[in-house]
C-alpha cells in the first residue's frame, strides 16, 4: 500500500490550524487590551488617572461618561469637541462589547447587566475577581493609594497591557 | 552671505521657539493688559496665589495640593494618586510649550481651586512664579 500524500498533506495542514488556534487561545488569557493610536488617547485621558483600556467597559458606559466631561467624577474633564469627538470613536471601536473585542473584552462585556453603564471600573465584576486577593492594606500605600491608580502595579497599564507576571507591588 | 544665514536663523528660530514658556508668559501678561492696562506681572503675587489656600472650590483648595509646595518637585493627583510631572519649565520642558494646553489647565483647575475662571491677572503671575523657580 503506498503512502496516500494527501491524506498526509490534510493531517499537516489541520495540525498547524489546530495549533495556531490554540496559541491564539493562549494570548487571549492574557490580561492585554488593544488601545487607540497615537499620543491623543493618553495625552488627555492619562494627565490625572491610568489612560484605562476602553476594553475595560462597554459601549455605553463610554457614552454616558464622555457626555458628562463637565463633571467627571466631581472634576471638570472637558475637551475641545474635535478631540471629544475622536476620543469618543475610539472609546466605542475599542469598547468590551466592539467590533475589536478580543475573549477577555467579551467575557467583561458579558458579565454587566444589559441595563447597566457601570462608570467605575473597580466596580465590574472581572476588576473585583481579578483583585480579590489583594488586601486593603496594601491599597492605602503611599504609592499606590486607590485602586484606580493601576499604573503602581501595572507599570505599562497606559499600554492596555495588565498580566499578572507583569504586576509589582511597592513596597511602601 | 554669512548675514543671510543669521537673518534666515533667525526667521526659523522666531517660529519653531514661537511657544517658548517666555513668550506664552508674554501672551498672558498681553491678556492681562487688555482688562487692566500698565499691568506687570508679579512673580511674588503668583507665588502668593500658588500657596494660597482657596476657597470656592471643590475638594483641592489650593495649587500646592497637587503640585506640592515646590514647582519643581513631582506632584501627585490628591484623588487618583496619579504621580504629576513638575509643574516648572526649569526641570520639565513640556510645560509651558503649548498655548492650547495652558489654556485647558487653568480653565480645569481654576474651577476646581477656585470655583471660577482665573481672572488674566492671576495667570501672568503664576506663570511669572512657576517660570522664576529654577
Amino acid at each position: 500500500m503506498g503512502v496516500n500524500w494527501r491524506s498526509v498533506l490534510l493531517l499537516i495542514a489541520a495540525v498547524v490550524l489546530v495549533g495556531a488556534w490554540i496559541a491564539q487561545g493562549q494570548a487571549d488569557n492574557e490580561v492585554v487590551f488593544p488601545m487607540p493610536p497615537g499620543p491623543l488617547y493618553v495625552k488627555e485621558c492619562g494627565s490625572c488617572h491610568t489612560a484605562y483600556a476602553p476594553g475595560l467597559l462597554p459601549a455605553r458606559s463610554w457614552q454616558k461618561l464622555m457626555h458628562e466631561l463637565d463633571n467627571h467624577f466631581g472634576e471638570d474633564a472637558s475637551l475641545e469637541e474635535p478631540e471629544r469627538l475622536a476620543i469618543l470613536r475610539w472609546l466605542t471601536d475599542y469598547a468590551a462589547d466592539g467590533p475589536n473585542a478580543n475573549m477577555l473584552m467579551r467575557r467583561i462585556a458579558n458579565s454587566i447587566p444589559r441595563g447597566a453603564a457601570p462608570q467605575r471600573i473597580t466596580e465590574t465584576p472581572l476588576f473585583k475577581h481579578q483583585h480579590d486577593e489583594v488586601p486593603a492594606h496594601i491599597w492605602k500605600r503611599a504609592k499606590i493609594g486607590s485602586p484606580a491608580n493601576c499604573g503602581a502595579c501595572h507599570p505599562r497599564a497606559n499600554e492596555g497591557r495588565y498580566p499578572e507576571r507583569e504586576v509589582r507591588i511597592p513596597r511602601q | 552671505m554669512k548675514t543671510r544665514y543669521v537673518f534666515v536663523f533667525m526667521l526659523v528660530g522666531s517660529t519653531a521657539w514661537a511657544n517658548s514658556p517666555q513668550q506664552i508668559l508674554d501672551l498672558l501678561v498681553q491678556e492681562a493688559r487688555q482688562v487692566q492696562p500698565g499691568f506687570t506681572a508679579s512673580a511674588t503675587r503668583g507665588e502668593q496665589f500658588y500657596r494660597a489656600k482657596h476657597t470656592g472650590g471643590k475638594e483641592a483648595d489650593s495649587c500646592a495640593s497637587c503640585h506640592t509646595d515646590n514647582p519643581k518637585a513631582e506632584g501627585k493627583h490628591i484623588k487618583t494618586h496619579k504621580a504629576i510631572e513638575p509643574l516648572a519649565p526649569s526641570v520639565n520642558k513640556q510645560r509651558f510649550t503649548d498655548p492650547a494646553q495652558v489654556e485647558k489647565w487653568f480653565r480645569r483647575n481654576c474651577r476646581e481651586v477656585l470655583g471660577r475662571v482665573c481672572t488674566p491677572q492671576e495667570k501672568a503671575d503664576f506663570a511669572a512664579y512657576v517660570l522664576s523657580v529654577k
